[in-house]
């Protein structure tokens, strides 16, 4: 709860700052990456590029760098891509409009939000009871937005990766609550047995799927293909904040509910 | 385990239906060698995976439903001179406006003729749009480009406001230029025997209207020529003989050195023409479909490759043949890591290999026939839908470790009917789960949020692979491991 009200803290500022709630990458703001492998250092890069609105450069591993840039017209722009397929014949390029960028950035929107309403009335359906339903979706709702708040933090834009990561995330984070949620409420039993069962079901599912993202990040990351290591990273994100918000909230709620006399 | 209980396995339908798909599966990616002996597969990759460069074009015009007091014929002409563009009807209640304004200029420009706008939407309509594509295609053709695709991206009201070019084996900048170039266009007119004299460059056309079809049922291209223009071809026209002899000195219309149509002066033109010089003129291509193809064909020569509408460039992207293969290399490293990972864990749980042998194994079989439908369907890999791929593998296990679990309660050996009772309620979580997942898909899988869609749709296979198909045979293979 406490994480919750920060990772809505962390949100609401950035928002306000901002105006969106996670810092939008080029995919949406408008701008040019460029992918590329060499050994020329930063400096001699911003050498290269001086006449363009460089934004920043980060290197990887193997001499591998990644360089935006801001929105340009498209004369510079072709005189960029000009300059770069002479410079750096072996380079990647991605580049998005300003306007075609906030098409994306509207679409992206209504996709999570239509998304998560979509996720609510399946576990709606499913459960037919109020409490329980409730706690699966405020435990997919809390891992969505600390999940956007951690993107925040540690510096991880918003695109269209990233969103289809979290897309994702809506999905497989409510996995482990219906589990959870299906063992107490319909399986015979003591709580606490029934509490414990899922959990040691629940924890190896998140498991497995964390195993494979942390392969994911680490692969991309030594081999420097940005879109996934993002895409990766938001998933490893989301899957640890998920085991806090399934173990913890989900199954506190489940507990008072059933302590209560709600369950069987 | 026994021979029988092996046999009666295969006949069961739900193991059945996994080892045939994923037969069909294993022949639709085709895996061979090339005659390079390179091996290959049947399945495509995106632009991510290899050399190319894609483009996308927002166009510079909008769709417009309005409503209008004046004769509309007249309306759409004065409105088309006051914008100072081709205005035209899209059906009774849409016009396109081929020239970018906002919403509020064109409000005032229509209420100044007479009209209210009702709508605004950026973008052309449909039938713009398929002309874009055609003329992008045949320029792409031209230029001997081995592997592209023309993509219009329409909505859901048949207005297009984006146009994706994909071209292999080209960098940005090469591919700029083909979209870009424009053919070189020549009127010519015979002189004697099969000798021609140039007349006209494209230059001098200023603009071409959509194919139209007169009251006999005759299909043509109307175009304006520049003042200049028309003087050139009436004393050329009048200089060769074109205007008393038609029929021997007929016109001829070329692009980048190929006639494309050619036709004498009507007898109407050839009369009116010793007079005076005239702008406008029409190309006719005869009657009924064929006319009509050929009317359409020749209006994208008419313009040379120059699109109707004007274009921005709104997004592209590039990849290099050699980063290309890194990507692919480190696809499939982290592939093989990821199973290897999985594995890992699942053996740590059960310390079984003959549970984690099965699970590994089906949590495979989904990978490939998913690779086999992706070969089907000839959709392009690229790297979202790879990380999608890796994410199922990691998701398929979970369920999979639900099913044993649910299975294993209460002590190992179940009989048959409190077996079929779990995995009821084994397959229920599956099903719950999977139904939010597939719901939560759908609003990427129908947008045209450019890469993401393909991607979106390859998880939603995945997931109705694994609920249809592989967790019921994973079921019945793992009841007659335990059971033994």
């Amino acid at each position: 709860m406490v994480l919750l009200a920060i990772a809505l803290v962390v949100l609401a500022f950035v928002t306000v700052t901002i105006g969106m709630p996670v810092k939008p990458g080029i995919d949406f703001s408008g701008g040019t990456a460029v992918t590329v492998i060499t050994p020329d250092t930063s400096d001699q890069i911003r050498a290269v590029f001086a006449g363009y609105p460089l934004v920043s450069i980060s290197e990887g591993l193997n001499n591998g760098k990644f360089i935006t840039f801001g929105t340009m017209d498209d004369t510079k722009y072709q005189s960029l891509t000009a300059l770069i397929s002479s410079k750096y014949p072996d380079a990647r390029v991605d580049q998005v409009g300003e306007s075609f960028g906030k098409t994306l950035q509207d679409q992206a929107f209504i996709a999570i939000i239509l998304a998560f309403i979509g996720m609510a009335i399946v576990v709606f359906v499913a459960f037919r009871t109020f409490i329980p339903s409730c706690a699966v979706v405020l435990s997919a709702f809390a891992d969505m937005v600390m999940t956007a708040a951690m993107m925040n933090v540690i510096g991880i834009p918003l695109s269209l990766g990233t969103t289809a990561a979290l897309l994702m995330l809506i999905g497989y984070s409510v996995d482990s609550d219906i589990l959870l949620t299906t063992r107490v409420l319909k399986r015979q039993g003591k709580l606490n047995d029934k509490l414990s069962g899922a959990f040691h079901t629940g924890i190896i599912m998140t498991s497995t799927t964390l195993a494979a993202v942390t392969v994911l990040l680490v692969v991309s990351w030594i081999g420097q293909i940005q879109v996934v290591e993002e895409i990766s990273a938001v998933l490893l994100i989301g899957l640890i904040f998920d085991i806090l918000n399934t173990w913890l909230t989900n199954v506190g709620i489940l507990k008072w509910y059933v302590l209560k006399g709600g369950g069987k | 385990m026994k021979q029988e209980r092996i046999k009666d396995l295969f006949k069961d339908w739900r193991v059945l239906t996994l080892i045939i798909l994923l037969v069909l599966s294993v022949v639709a990616i085709y895996p061979h060698f090339d005659n390079k002996g390179n091996l290959t597969t049947n399945l495509q990759y995106g632009l991510d995976l290899q050399q190319g460069a894609w483009l996308q074009l927002e166009f510079q015009a909008e769709v417009v439903g309005y409503s209008t007091t004046e004769p509309v014929n007249s309306f759409v002409t004065n409105l088309s001179k006051t914008l100072d563009t081709d205005v035209i009807v899209v059906d009774t209640n849409h016009l396109e406006i081929r020239k970018y304004y906002t919403q509020e200029q064109l409000e005032s420009y229509f209420e100044a003729e007479g009209g209210k706008v009702i709508s605004y939407q950026p973008g052309v309509s449909k039938d713009t749009a398929t002309l874009v594509k055609r003329i992008l295609e045949q320029k792409i053709n031209t230029m001997g480009t081995k592997d592209a695709k023309v993509n219009t991206l329409t909505g859901v009201n048949n207005v297009a406001r984006y146009v994706r070019v994909e071209m292999a084996g080209v960098d940005m900048n090469e591919a700029q230029q083909i979209v870009g170039k424009q053919g070189k266009f020549e009127i010519r007119i015979l002189t004697t025997g099969n000798e021609s004299e140039h007349v006209l460059y494209g230059d001098t056309i200023t603009s071409v209207q959509v194919p139209t079809k007169d009251t006999s049922g005759n299909w043509g291209v109307g175009f304006t020529l520049s003042d200049a223009g028309a003087a050139t071809f009436r004393d050329a026209a009048i200089k060769y003989g074109a205007t008393v002899d038609p029929d021997h000195h007929q016109l001829a219309m070329i692009l980048d050195n190929k006639t494309v149509y050619s036709a004498p002066l009507s007898s109407n033109l050839a009369s009116s023409l010793q007079s005076e010089p005239t702008r406008n003129m029409v190309a006719s291509t005869g009657t009924g479909t064929a006319g009509q193809t050929q009317a359409t064909n020749l209006e994208i020569h008419l313009r040379a490759g120059a699109l109707p509408v004007d274009v921005k460039i709104a997004g592209s992207g590039s990849t290099s043949a050699s980063l290309g293969s890194h990507y692919m290399t480190m696809c499939l490293i982290a592939f093989i890591l990821a199973l290897i990972a999985v594995a890992f864990v699942i053996f740590y749980r059960y310390r079984e290999p003959r549970i984690v042998l099965p699970m590994v194994l089906i949590n495979a079989s989904e990978i490939v026939i998913l690779l086999g439908f992706i070969s089907v369907i000839k959709f392009q890999m690229d790297l979202p839908t790879i990380a999608g791929l890796i994410a199922v593998l990691g998701t398929g296990i979970d369920q999979l470790v639900v099913i044993t679990d649910e299975i294993l309660h209460e002590g190992i050996v179940p009989s048959p009917n409190i077996y079929l009772k779990r995995l009821a309620r084994a397959l229920t979580i599956i099903v719950i789960a999977a139904a939010t997942v597939l719901i939560a898909m759908l609003p990427l899988a129908l947008m045209d949020l450019s890469t993401l869609k393909g991607f979106a749709i390859i998880t939603m296979m995945g997931v109705l692979v694994g609920v249809i198909v592989t967790r019921p045979a994973y079921g019945k293979i793992i009841m007659e491991i335990l059971s033994e």
